[in-house]
């Protein structure tokens, strides 16, 4: 009980001056960050990885979680407007949005994707907030061989996820196991792989990862990428929008259901839970599930309203669900909880129970944010700023990648004031530049480089414990049952495929 | 024939690169020195383990890739090169220059490889000293951070 307490005092934190304003800043650069067309609110909340040294944790914490809620809702204003997701857990969204953009029915249709995206987003953080304590009580009863286990399922989640690439996948995944091996040993006080140089004995921080990976290769990318000329696109968009559009009809939400927002939602919780799945596979599974079930399926494709409701209210609720094993586990459900754990472990922050038991007052106000960005500013930002939305993408592409450039590389040095960071981020830079352009997933590079610790330690302290015998594995029920969970996934995942193809 | 052969060197040259740096990282694993034994399972057993699977992983790409005639993304390499170049000028003299000097000159560089503002240098050199200063103003004034500045200089 006093939990909720605490999470109920966690609002009163949000609305402190402070809070509130970072709140509402994350929510405008989540926006705006989603809403663009190659930036993610991931980028976003990269870029101010540095700048939460020098931040309260409370405000950091705020801010990346409005960030994220705004960056998966914002997706959906350019999917629909011109027909190009702001960010990838928007196509579903893309394919109906704009079939009803074109039949002049756009801002109806961006008004949809916001109830969908509030709901979702509302399910989702009331989800996390109820369900947390029993997520806490069952962390608790895994025990190491346990811990070993469910890290593998997630490395195996994270691998199998990457449809037809999974041999791309094991590339990524592995190579950020072999980068977190660089350093002191997770067991014993002997550096590895530092080739005689004292930089390297200390290890590679998650920092110069995440900046390289997501910020410089986007510049990279951007600046190989041959610009669309988006200009009159734009402006043809933004004249149709009028802002008295918004408010979806009555008779149009009772036709979509209650139901449907509900069940997409509690299914874009379950899988945000997964390491490594998303918002796009949140989406594509309520999108496919509505239609399948719809009682007027020859609308998908053409502007359906459901669709949209059941891809937006997924996405938006997997923000909540992706918290859950970042939060008990360290195991991030998505990258951009991933990049949130560097935050709490930059501030001094251990992930587990203990967490939750001790720190409530530091972590609530995220939840608290969550709730309150899907709850009143995606309306009000979509009633607000809803008619000049579509004119963002328009920004010059020089401007904005410079002023991108300028906040990585500050930022890498602000963060521990060593040029080597820069030049760290600079080569994952690249590193990362080269993946992309031959479809490896960089996301699995940061969530191995996460995960690749965990595993190791666990692995060798299951073992140390066992006196070597492997078989305790097979004989610890929570770790039997994560490798049985292993197991099934890999079979239905990887061997018995799905007839739908279903996005990375 | 030139061109599929051309995209085929582009698509492996990742993989080939990874094959380098594994086999460097597999000979680094057999250089570590245990304090104390743990049996198999030892500081070696998960890079060796990593690395095993890279080496599955790579050879199933490189089978692949050499089987298939298109696939990943082709493009010049001029220009995220230039950008590659200018950031490591830039990393190179920001504690030397100092913030304002160094970062004024690469977003001039990146206004320039962007294309932004083609045909306008005055219009082009005010930006880049806009957008300096704001994110002078973010990083010194609100978050207080101590950025490097040039000898002499106040910023």
């Amino acid at each position: 009980m006093s939990f909720f307490f605490e999470v109920l005092q966690g609002f009163g934190a949000l609305a402190q001056p402070e809070a509130l304003g970072f709140m509402v800043l994350g929510f405008i650069i989540g926006t705006f960050f989603g809403a663009v067309p190659g930036l993610t609110s991931v980028l976003a909340i990269a870029l101010l990885l540095p700048i939460t040294y020098s931040m309260d944790v409370v405000p950091a914490l705020v801010m990346c979680a409005s960030i994220f809620m705004s960056g998966m809702y914002a997706g959906s204003i350019t999917a629909t407007t011109i027909n190009i997701p702001g960010a990838p857990s928007s196509m579903m969204t893309a394919i109906e949005g704009y079939a009803l953009m074109k039949k002049g029915q756009g801002a109806n249709a961006l008004g949809h994707a916001a109830l969908g995206s509030m709901i979702g987003g509302c399910v989702g953080a009331l989800l996390l907030m109820g369900l947390m304590p029993l997520a806490a009580k069952l962390s608790l009863l895994i025990q190491t061989p346990g811990k070993f286990a469910l890290v593998l399922f997630a490395l195996v989640v994270i691998i199998i996820v990457q449809r037809g690439e999974i041999a791309k996948g094991v590339v990524a995944t592995m190579l950020g196991v072999m980068i977190a091996t660089i350093g002191i040993d997770v067991m014993q006080p002997i550096p590895r792989f530092n080739f005689g140089t004292e930089v390297l004995v200390e290890g590679i921080d998650m920092m110069p990862i995440i900046i390289g990976t997501f910020a410089i290769s986007e510049v990279l990318y951007q600046a190989q990428a041959h610009s669309a000329s988006l200009k009159l696109q734009v402006n043809e968009a933004a004249a149709k929008i009028r802002r008295r559009d918004f408010l979806p009809a009555w008779s149009e939400i009772r036709e979509i259901g209650l139901f449907t927002y509900l069940k997409s939602s509690v299914m874009g919780y379950g899988i945000g839970i997964l390491p490594g799945v998303g918002g796009s596979m949140a989406a594509f599974v309520s999108y496919a599930d509505a239609k399948r079930r719809s009682r007027k399926p020859e609308q998908y494709g053409n502007g359906s309203r459901e669709g949209i409701a059941a891809a937006e209210s997924a996405n938006n609720s997997m923000c909540g669900g992706a918290f859950v094993p970042m939060l008990m586990f360290g195991i991030p459900g998505d990258p951009t909880t991933a990049i949130v754990l560097g935050v709490l472990v930059i501030n001094g922050l251990q992930p587990g129970p203990r967490l939750l038991e001790s720190q409530t007052d530091l972590i609530a106000p995220m939840f608290a944010s969550l709730f309150v960005s899907a709850l009143i500013l995606i309306p009000l930002t979509l009633f607000i700023f809803g008619p000049w939305f579509v004119r963002i993408v328009s920004i010059p592409r020089g401007l904005l990648y410079a002023c991108i450039a300028v906040v990585a590389l500050v930022g890498s040095y602000v963060a521990t004031f060593s040029v080597f960071q820069m030049g760290l981020a600079l080569v994952f830079g690249i590193l990362a530049f080269f993946l992309r352009k031959q479809n490896y997933p960089t996301v699995s590079l940061l969530l191995g480089f996460i995960l690749g610790p965990d595993l190791e330690q666990y692995l060798r302290r299951s073992l140390s414990l066992s006196d070597g015998n492997p078989l305790v594995f097979l004989t610890s029920p929570d770790s039997l049952f994560f490798l049985v969970l292993t197991g099934l996934f890999f079979y239905f995942m990887a061997v018995r495929k799905p007839k739908e193809p279903i996005p990375a | 024939m030139a061109e599929s052969q051309s995209s085929v060197a582009g698509r492996l040259g990742v993989p080939i690169s990874l094959l380098i740096l594994t086999t460097v990282y597999v000979a680094a694993a057999f250089q570590i020195r245990p304090q104390f034994s743990e049996g198999l399972v030892g500081p070696r057993f998960l890079p060796l383990l990593a690395a095993a699977l890279m080496y599955g992983a790579l050879f199933t790409i490189i089978w692949k890739e050499r089987r298939q005639r298109t696939g990943g993304e082709s493009g010049s390499l001029i220009q995220p090169a230039a950008i590659v170049v200018a950031t490591a000028a830039y990393i190179g003299v920001f504690k030397w220059l100092g913030y304002s000097l160094s970062t004024f000159l690469f977003v001039f560089a990146l206004f320039i490889l962007f294309s932004y503002q083609a045909g306008r240098p005055v219009r082009r050199v005010i930006d880049a000293l806009a957008v300096t200063a704001v994110f002078y103003g973010l990083f010194a004034f609100v978050f207080g951070i101590r950025l490097p500045v040039f000898p002499g200089l106040p910023l």
